[in-house]
């Protein structure tokens, strides 16, 4: 799956290829999910990058903005993404 | 004067505090949560501040138990003045809360912790412009080196005292129009409301003398300022009127006693910036503020006594809930919360009838979420319904208003909210902060081996064993030297005392229950949390986090949850006390059970001295196997039975830090406090019991009621005071074995079969009592109760199969 990840086409967060430059689309969930996401800094808009994710689907480290935050496996299928050129 | 400390999680309030409020500082706790507000008191510059830590916070609009404690002190309004500490370094995220804050156009002074951080991260901030846009005093400190903190309480005394009250940052000027007209009609809701007429309660103490008298020059100040403003009081206050009703924080009541009223009504403040009328004290745009404020707040603190310590005692620092400082402060005006504010947390409240569409989990096991709470919460303090419902469209204004925006902005309002307090924090981060290239640095290097997928589960294995290596061994040459002081003590008392007589008995109890708690868990205890708290403060207790989550999904937990888990092994105690770091009290639960069920050390030592030396290292080993398979059954079992509620991990993983050894030192100080004011009392008074018991020979009588046990499980009924000994101390289990039966060649007395049931039975039955004492502090009578009465059944079935296993081999 990984690998059919092209520009500008949305993926979830979760299949994007580690170190990419990736714009946040839309975070799906309801009001707990958007509001946790709000809290630590992440929102429509921003631009993150995967920096590594834990084996066995664990979670995904990603960078946004200098801040590091580690998003399990479930919260980050449901946040879409594009790739940046 | 109070001065709240408000920052996200990680931000370095807490140093902060410790820097300037130091060992007299005392923790203390609001029922229900096992969240800590800190209060402590530090003298700056001739004044006492009276200083309130507490637990960080994302946003005021919570998700989490700690966060809502924050808010709710916050929203109480028993406070004269913010301090908003901010990871410079994180500046983009931490300014989200600091609007927030500013929409209660209270005292507020931003302190931008962390500047070497930044500067490593390759960011310069323009700490002026920042003060510029927000309006409010901007502090750089680096607190870990103890710079810029007395700078910071000093911006706090001068704001608290200056009566400067910050202007609301206005972040979405499309949806303004919505959140004015909502705020506009729960002002008018409020000012229709009978107007509760404010009195002193009981004699003046003598605080509230020096709070007039520090009103006093207050009130002289504003005075000047309103003379100097240009602003004209009959406006205000015709305008004021709208605004009426509701809460009223205390720097305002002395203002509005000496008959002086702050601008405060947001519309007029918004026309006098417009026409140029921007007084200092109005928003803050002007330059000339600190000029004109400086020199005359420092002559006010000059005039204020300093205050002798013991107006201030210590014992008044005790927190009152929330609840009554919320009637406390019925006044007259100006509102508290601001009716902006309040107008802006009840539309991003949650919408009632979004989860039923989005399809949630099922309504019936879901516990009154912090969100329901919340709009509750804010609906209390806005004194105001939220508003008639309109007849004809049924809705009520804040669905009206929620509905409104999300038809203007195509998403839902809360959202349509946070994105555009988001992009305004953005917009602001790029205005004020320059970010080059990062300098190279040896963290990422770090984390490229301790995040590894490979190599970062050695490092986690390696950190933990060398841990628990030392824990043991510091434990170890710790336990042998205090137990002999306190066999010394029990010969004195002997030469003393009538070694026949109950007294002595009792003493001996006494001093025995003492030399347990002092010589048995001090020595693993202290260690341990030293250890810990260094981990923490380091940071990676979040990478452990991190590699674990996966596989402690499988036990219905996040990877938070494993330290407790992993400590178990050490000693239950601490275990237990580690699951304060899960936010959740069902994660907390559940990973406290877990970690119980975990063989401590002490019941280590009776695994292998009577399974490894009678039946051979194999069977012992069998034992802390079939554990492992218990403790994943049982996770399964618990993670059904009270499904999860949150989605996922979402956790920062911080940058790593040089831990403070004053904060360390604190965090160890506070936690032992903790244990030796739950389980000391309870460890002496259990021992004095049994050895009552003893004295007086009720052991046959014992062990007669525990008989039904014993004879189910096939043992010996002279082991039933034996099971008793083990809840107050594992290990004594098993000398009590030995004296119970009169021997220490056990196998001559029971057989292989016994040995490994009875086992068996100690390894899985209660934890010790220091670990019920510390799980009755964590989770409650009721959960440990509930723990306790499974512990005890898992004990039973397995003893039950294992001797049924045997009897058919």
């Amino acid at each position: 799956m990984r690998d059919t990840a092209k520009f500008g086409s949305p993926i979830n967060l979760y299949d994007a290829s580690d170190h990419d430059e990736l714009r946040i689309l839309l975070i799906t969930g309801g009001w707990e999910v958007r509001r946790s996401f709000n809290q630590i800094g992440i929102q429509p808009g921003d631009r993150v990058r995967v920096l590594r994710r834990a084996p066995f689907g664990g979670p995904l480290e990603i960078d946004n903005k200098g801040t590091h935050v580690a998003v399990g496996k479930q919260l980050a299928e449901k946040i879409r993404v594009e790739v940046l050129p | 004067m109070k001065v709240a400390l408000v920052g996200q999680p990680n931000s370095g309030k807490s140093t902060l505090f410790n820097a300037v409020a130091g060992y007299r500082s005392l923790t203390s706790n609001f029922a229900g949560t096992t969240v800590e507000y800190t209060h402590g008191q530090a003298r700056v510059g001739g004044a006492v501040l009276e200083l309130v830590d507490l637990p960080g916070l994302y946003s005021l609009t919570p998700t989490s138990a700690v966060e809502e404690v924050s808010r709710d002190y916050l929203l109480a309004g028993d406070w004269d003045v913010i301090v908003n500490v901010l990871d410079a370094s994180q500046i983009a995220r931490s300014l989200e809360l600091t609007l927030e804050l500013l929409d209660l156009e209270s005292p507020l002074v931003v302190c931008l912790n962390m500047m070497d951080e930044a500067a490593r991260k390759g960011m310069t901030i323009d700490t002026h412009a920042l003060k510029i846009a927000l309006g409010v005093p901007v502090v750089e400190a680096i607190g870990a080196r103890g710079q810029g903190i007395i700078e910071t309480f000093r911006a706090a005394q001068e704001a608290a005292t200056g009566g400067h009250r910050p202007q609301a940052f206005i972040y979405a000027p499309d949806l303004e129009r919505t959140v004015d007209e909502l705020a506009e009609k729960i002002a008018e809701g409020a000012q229709g409301q009978p107007v509760a007429v404010p009195k002193e309660s009981g004699p003046k103490s003598p605080e509230s003398e020096v709070r007039s008298r520090e009103s006093g020059v207050r009130n002289q100040e504003s005075g000047i300022r309103s003379q100097v403003s240009g602003h004209s009081p009959a406006l205000d206050s015709a305008e004021g009127t709208l605004e009426c009703g509701g809460l009223t924080p205390p720097w305002n009541k002395a203002q509005e006693e000496g008959g002086v009223k702050p601008p405060h009504s947001k519309a007029l403040r918004a026309f006098s910036c417009r026409v140029g009328q921007c007084s200092s004290a109005c928003c803050g745009h002007s330059p000339a503020m600190e000029g004109q404020q400086g020199p005359r707040v420092t002559a006010a603190v000059a005039v204020l006594p300093a205050q002798p310590p013991s107006i201030l005692p210590l014992t008044n620092f005790q927190a009152t809930p929330v609840q009554s400082q919320i009637t406390n402060h019925q006044s007259q005006m100006p509102a508290f919360p601001p009716a902006r504010f309040r107008a802006l947390q009840l539309v991003q409240s949650k919408p009632r009838d979004i989860p039923m569409l989005e399809g949630a989990a099922d309504p019936g096991l879901r516990k009154p979420d912090s969100a329901a709470r919340h709009s509750s919460l804010v609906t209390r303090h806005c004194s105001s319904d939220p508003g008639p419902r309109t007849p004809d469209s049924g809705l009520s204004l804040v669905e009206w208003a929620q509905a409104e925006i999300a038809v203007r902005t195509g998403q839902p309002a809360d959202a349509a909210i946070s994105a555009a307090r988001h992009a305004a924090c953005l917009t602001l981060f790029e205005r004020v902060a320059h970010v080059a290239r990062p300098r190279a640095d040896w963290r990422e290097q770090v984390d490229r081996l301790a995040m590894h997928p490979v190599w970062g589960y050695a490092v986690l294995m390696g950190v933990f064993l060398g841990f628990f290596r030392l824990i043991f061994d510091v434990g170890k040459l710790g336990e042998a030297r205090i137990l002999n002081l306190f066999d010394v003590l029990v010969a004195a008392l002997a030469q003393h005392m009538n070694p026949q007589g109950a007294l002595f008995a009792a003493a001996k109890g006494a001093v025995l229950g003492t030399a347990g708690a002092v010589a048995i868990v001090l020595p693993y205890l202290l260690p341990f949390l030293v250890g810990l708290a260094i981990l923490e403060d380091i940071g990676y207790l979040s990478r452990v986090g991190y590699l674990m989550d996966a596989a402690m999904h499988r036990l219905g937990l996040h990877g938070t949850a494993t330290l407790p888990i992993l400590v178990g092994y050490g000693c239950s105690v601490p275990a237990v006390m580690a699951t304060r770091l899960l936010t959740t009290r069902r994660d907390r639960f559940i990973a406290a059970f877990l970690a119980v069920l975990v063989p401590c050390s002490a019941r280590m030592t009776v695994i292998f001295a009577l399974v490894g030396f009678y039946l051979g290292a194999n069977y012992a080993l069998g034992i802390y196997v079939l554990n492992i398979l218990v403790v994943a059954l049982a996770g399964h079992a618990l993670a059904s039975i009270w499904p999860e509620i949150s989605p996922g991990m979402l956790m920062e993983v911080p940058a790593y830090r040089v831990p403070a050894p004053r904060v360390v030192a604190l965090k160890t100080w506070w936690r032992l406090r903790e244990f030796v004011l739950v389980a000391f009392p309870l460890l002496v008074v259990g021992s004095v019991v049994l050895s009552l018991v003893d004295y007086y020979g009720w052991q046959h009588g014992i062990n007669a009621a525990l008989s039904p046990l014993t004879a189910l499980l096939g043992l010996p009924r002279s082991v039933g005071l034996t099971l008793i000994f083990g809840v107050l101390r594992k290990e004594l289990s098993l000398l009590m074995l030995m004296q119970a039966l009169g021997t220490t060649h056990v196998l001559g007395v029971m057989t292989a079969a016994q040995i490994l049931i009875f086992t068996l039975f100690v390894t899985f039955y209660l934890p010790c009592m220091a670990t019920l004492a510390s799980m009755v502090r964590e989770l409650g009578w009721r959960l440990t109760l509930a723990a306790s009465t499974a512990l005890l059944a898992i004990a039973v079935v397995i003893s039950l199969a294992a001797r049924g296993v045997l009897m058919f081999l």
